[in-house]
């Protein structure tokens, strides 16, 4: 094409633009209507239960299966009501008895959802190498009494059973038939589905759609189509929303005051508490880390007051662990609560590690990047280089994970963030020792801390119990191998005419999303 | 005889104060020499013009705007702008030059080695030009940025490698072409070796080429680091890079849209600077060029 600069290709040029700036606003709304567009930060992976990874791995799955029961908006209590379970109820302190709704089918021609998918569901994740299989640590089995009746058999008194086990991740139910069918496992097309919606496509790191299912006979949904749009960065999120390319996006909580001061036409601000937390790790199988005096000197050089104003705007407080500050259980403050960079020389002095050069590793989006740049500036202070390796979310967790290779023992730092869950053992469990070279990164190994996560799920008393967290999380700082540095809050933008509903964890729940 | 290399000694471009006088007189080539001069001052003294550390981090001082303080404002970070961009002329020059430098050198060995040297020699090298220039140049550099991790020495790696190609063939064709001239035949009959008739008669021929070629290149280069340094891949934090202070205020557009704009400045001046002088000299230098303004 010749481009003509006289006056007949200016006047082409210039009806051209107007007539894409008049149907700019018809074409988005065209798009709207029955579709709920969600931006997400990452594609999905595994929306097989046993192998879910990311957000969206979780939210797929609740679209398109379900649980027994689910949770509410964690900003009204995260209230637990019934969903593939008609009733549900504790019949003796170690066994929960259910009935499954009798309108429930599986796509694909695979029947009603019976007792046995339950039972298989939840039975083949119980004791295997499933990241999610400490939800159902306490679980002995499932007994079938009819198709539609069953009963959870607990291996010991548990109550918070219902809600760490059953509304998320491996709680979500799949089909025995479809999934035995498909080899015992699936990755990114689940065999069969019974939930509200049904997968339809998926554009690799792009988008994913869903469309609403015909034969669902539950609640009906709000939307006909969901597309979960993929654009990892928060700031193009942002200026995407405000293109109205988005209904609903979570945004990061640098860009929280300048949302404040100029709220987008039309737009809601959502501004709560969230469970993510966000930490240092700092791995203890790696040379230049393995002497203690080494990882205590990255805590005293830590700067937690920069980090907190210059990534999160001082919106939040510093965090003494992995459990909510808001909670009964909460650690009160760090044994390291104070910056020290002389004593942090002196440290690294002892161990005879001056110029010490370490790598950071830290997810590409501009909040981890400025806590990353902060962490270098600040251990630079204590005499500590730190290089930074900016990676994308799908490179980021094959970081540590042990089934990609060795390199996850020689990893030095990396900036993490986990969704948390309501009870405070969903937040610690990762750093069991099973969980090296799953999610414990750091290769905390501790008997103790073993010992104590197995006692404080069967203990009662609040007391006892907050005395076992914070035990747990004092073992997690004295080991060198964490520097907790805050919960993010939840910050999210939406359409006015909206009504959202957002769990726990963070994650959005896009079946129970309403017009206003 | 004499005839035909008086017309060649004619159409060879003009060198020294000749080319540098006619670069002068073009405005737009003294507008871009001016800049690159400007810009190499900028990238030499930087520690004494930069009014900042500019990796100093100040966050309570995070997104000032512009003023006499500080004038081209604070990033996310609380870093002087303005001093972060001083010494990010320093990188961006520093790279660019050096890989244009390395890639130019190499490629005029090789392109005089391939011209003059034996057929088979010239037959594996032209293959292996050829085998680099046929490389997507994006995705070769983020190949050999997975394999070697990002970082300054591996830019430099990856410009000289998809740069030689490119030098090499046209200091090959310019030496094809010179080596069958009358005076190198003529230079040949009266015994002389062939490292003389390299050194003394095609390497001055050919080297004018190659430096407008190099100067209309850098800004390439420059821009190839920005890209690279946005993309995380190439400069990283804290050394200021024109890239990445574009992704600091890409990612700040919202709260600070003076970043972007400062920070697309001097990139802009730069490569326009660059560009200017590599066509001021090209008028100055390319014989053809020359030839055809006086017909």
């Amino acid at each position: 094409m010749i481009w003509r600069t006289d006056r007949r290709g200016l006047l082409k040029a210039g009806g051209a633009a107007v007539a894409t700036l008049a149907l700019g606003p018809k074409m988005a709304w065209a798009a709207m209507g029955d579709t709920l567009r969600i931006r997400m930060a990452g594609d999905y992976q595994v929306i097989d239960p046993f192998g879910e990874i990311g957000e969206l791995d979780d939210i797929i799955p609740r679209c398109t299966t379900v649980t027994l029961v689910r949770v509410g908006d964690m900003r009204d209590g995260n209230l637990l009501s019934n969903y593939a379970a008609e009733k549900i109820g504790w019949a003796s302190p170690t066994t929960i008895a259910f009935t499954l709704r009798d309108n429930l089918t599986w796509t694909n021609g695979f029947g009603p959802v019976t007792t046995a998918d339950v039972k298989y569901s939840f039975e083949r994740i119980a004791g295997s190498d499933s990241a999610w299989a400490y939800q159902f640590d306490q679980l002995d089995h499932v007994e079938i009494i009819d198709d539609r009746n069953g009963v959870l058999h607990l291996k010991e008194a548990y109550a918070p059973f219902m809600i760490t086990a059953l509304p998320y991740y491996a709680g979500h139910l799949v089909c025995q038939k479809a999934v035995e069918a498909a080899g015992g496992s699936f990755t990114n097309k689940a065999p069969a589905e019974c939930g509200p919606y049904l997968f339809d496509s998926w554009e690799q790191n792009q988008k994913v759609t869903l469309k609403a299912n015909p034969d669902w006979k539950g609640e009906p949904v709000a939307f006909q189509t969901i597309e979960f749009f993929i654009v990892p960065d928060d700031q193009a999120a942002l200026l995407a929303y405000e293109a109205d390319s988005f209904d609903f996006t979570r945004i990061g909580v640098s860009g929280l005051r300048s949302i404040k001061n100029a709220l987008p036409a039309g737009a809601a601000l959502i501004e709560a508490p969230s469970t993510t937390y966000t930490w240092l790790t700092v791995n203890q199988n790696a040379e230049p880390l393995k002497d203690l005096r080494v990882r205590q000197a990255i805590q005293y050089a830590y700067d937690s007051d920069a980090v907190l104003e210059g990534a999160y705007d001082g919106a939040v407080g510093r965090s003494a662990g992995v459990i909510q500050p808001t909670s009964p259980f909460a650690r009160a403050r760090n044994i390291i609560d104070k910056r020290d960079v002389a004593k942090a020389r002196e440290l690294l002095k002892e161990a005879g590690a001056e110029n010490l050069t370490l790598t950071l590793i830290a997810l590409n989006d501009s909040t981890s990047q400025t806590v990353a740049q902060i962490i270098q500036a600040s251990l630079a202070e204590a005499g500590i280089t730190i290089n930074i390796q900016s990676t994308d979310e799908a490179a980021y967790w094959s970081v540590g994970d042990k089934t990609a290779g060795d390199g996850y023992k020689s990893i030095e730092l990396v900036l993490m963030s986990f969704a948390g869950g309501i009870e405070p053992t969903e937040n610690l469990v990762w750093f069991l020792p099973d969980q090296i070279g799953v999610y414990n990164w750091s290769f905390f190994d501790s008997a103790e801390y073993a010992d104590l996560y197995h006692k404080v799920q069967l203990e009662t008393d609040d007391a006892k119990r907050k005395e076992m967290f914070n035990r747990m999380e004092d073992l997690m700082e004295e080991s060198g191998d964490f520097v907790f540095i805050c919960f993010t809050p939840y910050i999210a933008l939406h359409k006015a005419d909206l009504k959202p509903v957002i769990l726990a964890d963070g994650h959005p729940d896009p079946t129970r999303f309403t017009k206003l | 005889m004499s005839c035909a290399v008086e017309q060649t000694v004619e159409n060879l471009p003009p060198r020294g104060r000749g080319a540098l006088a006619q670069l002068m007189r073009d405005p737009m080539g003294m507008t871009g020499a001016v800049l690159v001069v400007g810009f190499i001052l900028l990238a030499i003294f930087a520690p004494l013009l930069a009014p900042y550390d500019p990796i100093q981090i100040d966050v309570r001082h995070k997104f000032q705007p512009p003023s006499l303080a500080h004038w081209a404002g604070t990033d996310q970070l609380g870093r002087d702008m303005l001093s972060r961009l001083i010494w990010g002329a320093r990188v961006a020059l520093g790279i660019s030059m050096t890989a244009t430098g390395i890639a130019g050198a190499l490629g005029l060995l090789l392109g005089l080695v391939a011209g003059f040297g034996p057929r088979w020699l010239d037959a594996v090298l032209v293959l292996f030009f050829d085998s680099f220039s046929s490389l997507p140049m994006i995705m070769f550099a983020l190949a050999v940025i997975t394999v070697l991790g990002p970082g300054i020495t591996t830019l430099i790696i990856v410009i000289v490698l998809v740069s030689v190609p490119g030098y090499g063939r046209l200091i090959r064709a310019q030496t094809l072409a010179l080596k069958g001239a009358d005076y190198i035949q003529a230079e040949r009959t009266i015994g002389a070796s062939s490292a003389r008739i390299i050194l003394y008669h095609l390497l001055p021929n050919v080297v004018g080429p190659l430096v407008i070629l190099l100067s209309m290149d850098i800004p390439v280069v420059i821009m190839l680091e920005a890209g690279l340094s946005y993309l995380n891949l190439g400069v990283g934090p804290p050394t200021p890079s024109w890239g990445n202070i574009l992704y600091d205020g890409y990612t700040s557009l919202r709260s600070a849209p003076y970043m972007v704009i400062a920070g697309g400045i001097p990139l802009i001046l730069c490569t326009l600077g660059f560009t200017f002088l590599g066509e001021g000299l090209r008028d100055a230098l390319d014989p053809k060029l020359k030839l055809r303004v006086a017909r």
